[in-house]
């Protein structure tokens, strides 16, 4: 009786411990990255690195401006394309759970989350570089902002489904119209939701390089101009790490850092506001 | 009968191809309490949809027949005014997550756009909570969300919220199910006062409830309207077989 | 106050003002019998009718709250009491409306000399204490006060037992009174009556109040 019962209890014990031990190895390969990039990248990190252009092959120092801003103006610009068609896109999604249409988009947007950004990259080469004949941060900001749309769609979807149908009614009963609901009652409420959402896409295509190649291009001077080359941090990465030149690794690692840090810093972000800013149903 | 707020005439619904209430005629008869009650399934709350318009939310829901508001057919008003003038409270409490309580209690206001001076404002806050007897326990705490109260205050914030529209109706769905025996009854005792401002129809499975609190009690089966009575009369004296089955227990 | 507490107030104020007409019914019907006042005999004739009334009235509250409210506990026993003592009133009632209708059947006077013999006077003064003392008991939750109903009861029995003896003396006595002394009979079977009555109440007194059942059981009092 004894022999079969310690043996099942030290199995179980054999198959948690294994559990956990798996649970660190998850852990190991991101603190491996962060200790290898800060290493490499953290000593080029100081403030003439923000705000100086990348010098020429032989000069030492320089910085990575170009490359910030231009991601910043890219993202943003992609933001603002992705986040209204995103959201109201959700809204549909989560209003008409059964409908002919939501079915195909739904297939839709799943199919788009599957396609490979590069390919996403070709098609806006096309769409959108080609028939105006110049290379412009606005057809990568568009690249980014379909790469954008699924992740976006599907977390508000899935945060407006889990509001509780009686929120709707009471707005309803309330004699409020079907704009006024949404946008006054349930939309507000699944706010942190969305956001979060909004927020994980950012960091999501913060980092993507390969759609850019084709669109964005790339720009070693500071540029603003939406409709012209521009400069971005993955790219920058990109075309200096391939480079045989030792002071544009550095400047690569650099620029690394900076953007781990920022697609860091959005995922703690986002998970600080949902808990802090949940609205208890 | 003149001093009826509401009259069904041959009212149905549906759900699709189901027909779920079938040719009511019911009249509900100003400042009053009508308990609706029937087993589950009896379309008492597809009725209670059906008065202020809830029911066509529903995808495939649809309706034939009249509900006179007023000596008005409310489906031939816009279904966003009918809701203004009939109130509703639910099964489960649900005040707005993201308003305080004073925003809940004018919701029907701030959310439909209707700008108040804030004089007009407060006052409502106070009648309306003071009606549903709240405002003492919540006076001071009229800035914290509504999903700070228990489930009784909830309901109770709920009811305030209908009664600032000063609707002509108040319908109820099974109001209490979700409250503890205590809350239960303080909800129920406020019918008795709501009665004298509104006109309320209360759904509810309780039968018990349906007695204690109601003037006149309709009882709903398989979809029809199979007697409609005083509550006394009903529950000493019940016409039909099935209501008498129904509330002695005795039902297959 | 709840509703259901305004409905069980209101039955009790109900109970109340029967109580109240009975006990001057009765009264009335002594003083008639007493200043042989056939007028004062007549309108307790005619004011049975608000007795009857009374009983209806409180039968149908009764039936509505058993029926809207399911009480419990106290209530039901103070329900379950009031249906009782309503019956037994209402019996009351008619005792006085039967004495009224002696007294305006009744010829001429009684014989003082008769009602002094039969201690009838006595008997309707006890009898009317016991019924007063019962709605004071009920009204102020006394049921010591109840319970000494029980031994006034036995004084009204004892009288009515030695009434035959007495008036069949009375009769030898005085051949021509027959019928004046088989009415004063009457009336002491009636008033004995009241007195058992009047223990029945006491008996749902203490039972609203305490919940022990004593009917059947004289060892328990």
């Amino acid at each position: 009786m004894k022999a079969p019962i310690k043996y099942r209890i030290g199995k179980s014990g054999a198959f948690e411990a294994l559990t956990t031990v798996l649970a660190v190895a998850c852990i190991l390969p991101l603190l491996a990255i962060l200790y290898y990039i800060l290493r490499a990248g953290i000593r080029r990190i100081n403030w003439h690195f923000f705000i100086e252009l990348p010098r020429p092959v032989g000069e030492a120092g320089g910085g990575i401006a170009n490359a910030l801003t231009g991601s910043l103006i890219i993202i943003a610009v992609a933001a603002v394309l992705a986040i209204p068609l995103g959201v109201l896109c959700g809204i549909f999604l989560s209003e008409h759970k059964t409908s002919r249409l939501a079915y195909w988009s739904r297939l839709a947007v799943d199919i788009l989350q599957g396609v490979p950004s590069i390919v996403i990259g070709i098609v806006c080469y096309f769409w959108l570089v080609k028939p105006f004949g110049s290379f412009s941060a606005f057809s990568g900001s568009v690249a980014l902002a379909i790469m954008m749309l699924p992740i976006v769609i599907r977390s508000t979807e899935e945060t407006l489904r889990l509001l509780p149908d009686s929120l709707k009614e009471a707005a309803f009963a309330l004699g409020l119209p079907f704009h006024r609901v949404i946008l006054r009652v349930i939309v507000p409420c699944g706010l942190s939701g969305i956001l979060s959402g909004v927020m994980l896409s950012v960091a999501r295509i913060a980092g993507e390089t390969a759609p850019l190649l084709f669109t964005a291009f790339g720009n070693p001077f500071l540029s603003t101009n939406i409709t012209r080359p521009m400069q971005s941090l993955p790219l920058l990465i990109f075309n200096y790490a391939t480079s045989p030149y030792n002071d544009w690794h550095d400047l690569a690692w650099g620029a690394s850092v900076v953007l781990l840090i920022f697609v860091l810093f959005l995922n703690v972000f986002t998970k600080l506001m949902t808990s802090k800013w949940k609205i208890q149903l | 009968m003149e001093n009826s707020v509401i009259i069904s005439k041959d009212f149905n619904a549906y759900f699709g191809e189901n027909h779920v209430v079938k040719n009511v005629n019911i009249s509900i008869p100003r400042n009053s309490v009508v308990a609706v009650m029937g087993p589950s399934g009896c379309g008492k709350t597809t009725f209670l949809r059906g008065i202020n318009r809830m029911h066509e939310l529903v995808a495939g829901a649809s309706t034939r027949g009249e509900i006179l508001l007023n000596g008005e057919n409310v489906y031939d008003v816009h279904p966003i005014l009918v809701r203004q003038r009939i109130g509703m409270v639910f099964q489960r409490p649900n005040p707005f997550p993201n308003l305080s309580i004073y925003d809940n209690v004018i919701a029907g206001y701030k959310l439909n756009g209707i700008r108040l001076p804030k004089a007009d404002r407060d006052r409502i806050v106070e009648h309306s909570l003071t009606r549903v007897a709240l405002w003492n326990e919540v006076k001071d705490a009229l800035n914290k969300k509504g999903s700070f109260l228990s489930g009784g205050q909830q309901q109770r914030l709920c009811i305030a919220r209908a009664v600032a529209m000063e609707p002509d109706v108040l319908l109820f769905d099974e109001p209490t199910s979700a409250l503890d025996p205590v809350s239960t009854s303080t909800v129920e005792e406020l019918f008795h006062e709501l009665k004298n401002n509104y006109t309320l129809i209360i759904v509810t499975h309780n039968m018990q409830q349906a007695a204690r609190v109601s003037d006149r009690t309709a009882f709903f089966f398989l979809g029809e309207l199979v007697e409609y009575e005083e509550t006394k009369q009903m529950f000493t004296n019940p016409k039909d077989a099935r209501t008498q089955n129904y509330i002695t227990g005795r039902f297959s | 106050m709840t509703q259901f507490e305004t409905e069980i107030h209101g039955v009790r104020t109900e109970l109340t003002s029967m109580w109240q007409l009975v006990i001057s019914q009765l009264t009335k019907g002594k003083d008639a019998l007493l200043r042989f006042d056939k007028h004062l005999a007549r309108e307790v004739v005619q004011t049975e009718k608000r007795v009857n009334a009374f009983e209806l009235k409180i039968d149908r509250d009764c039936e509505n709250i058993f029926a809207l409210f399911c009480p419990v506990a106290v209530d039901l026993r103070f329900l379950l009491s009031v249906l009782k003592i309503n019956n037994n009133l209402e019996r009351i009632g008619d005792i006085a409306e039967g004495i009224a209708k002696y007294i305006l059947d009744t010829p001429a006077r009684f014989d003082e000399h008769l009602l002094e013999a039969t201690e009838l006077v006595r008997m309707m003064d006890l009898s009317l204490d016991i019924l007063k003392d019962a709605q004071v008991a009920f009204e102020n939750e006394n049921t010591i006060l109840a319970r000494t109903i029980f031994s006034r009861d036995e004084v009204l029995d004892a009288i009515n037992k030695q009434a035959d003896d007495r008036i069949a003396t009375c009769i030898q006595e005085k051949p021509a009174s027959i019928h004046e002394a088989l009415y004063i009979l009457s009336i002491i079977r009636k008033l004995e009556r009241v007195g058992d009555q009047s223990k029945n109440i006491a008996e749902e007194i203490i039972f609203y109040f305490e919940a022990k059942v004593l009917k059947h059981q004289k060892g328990l009092l």
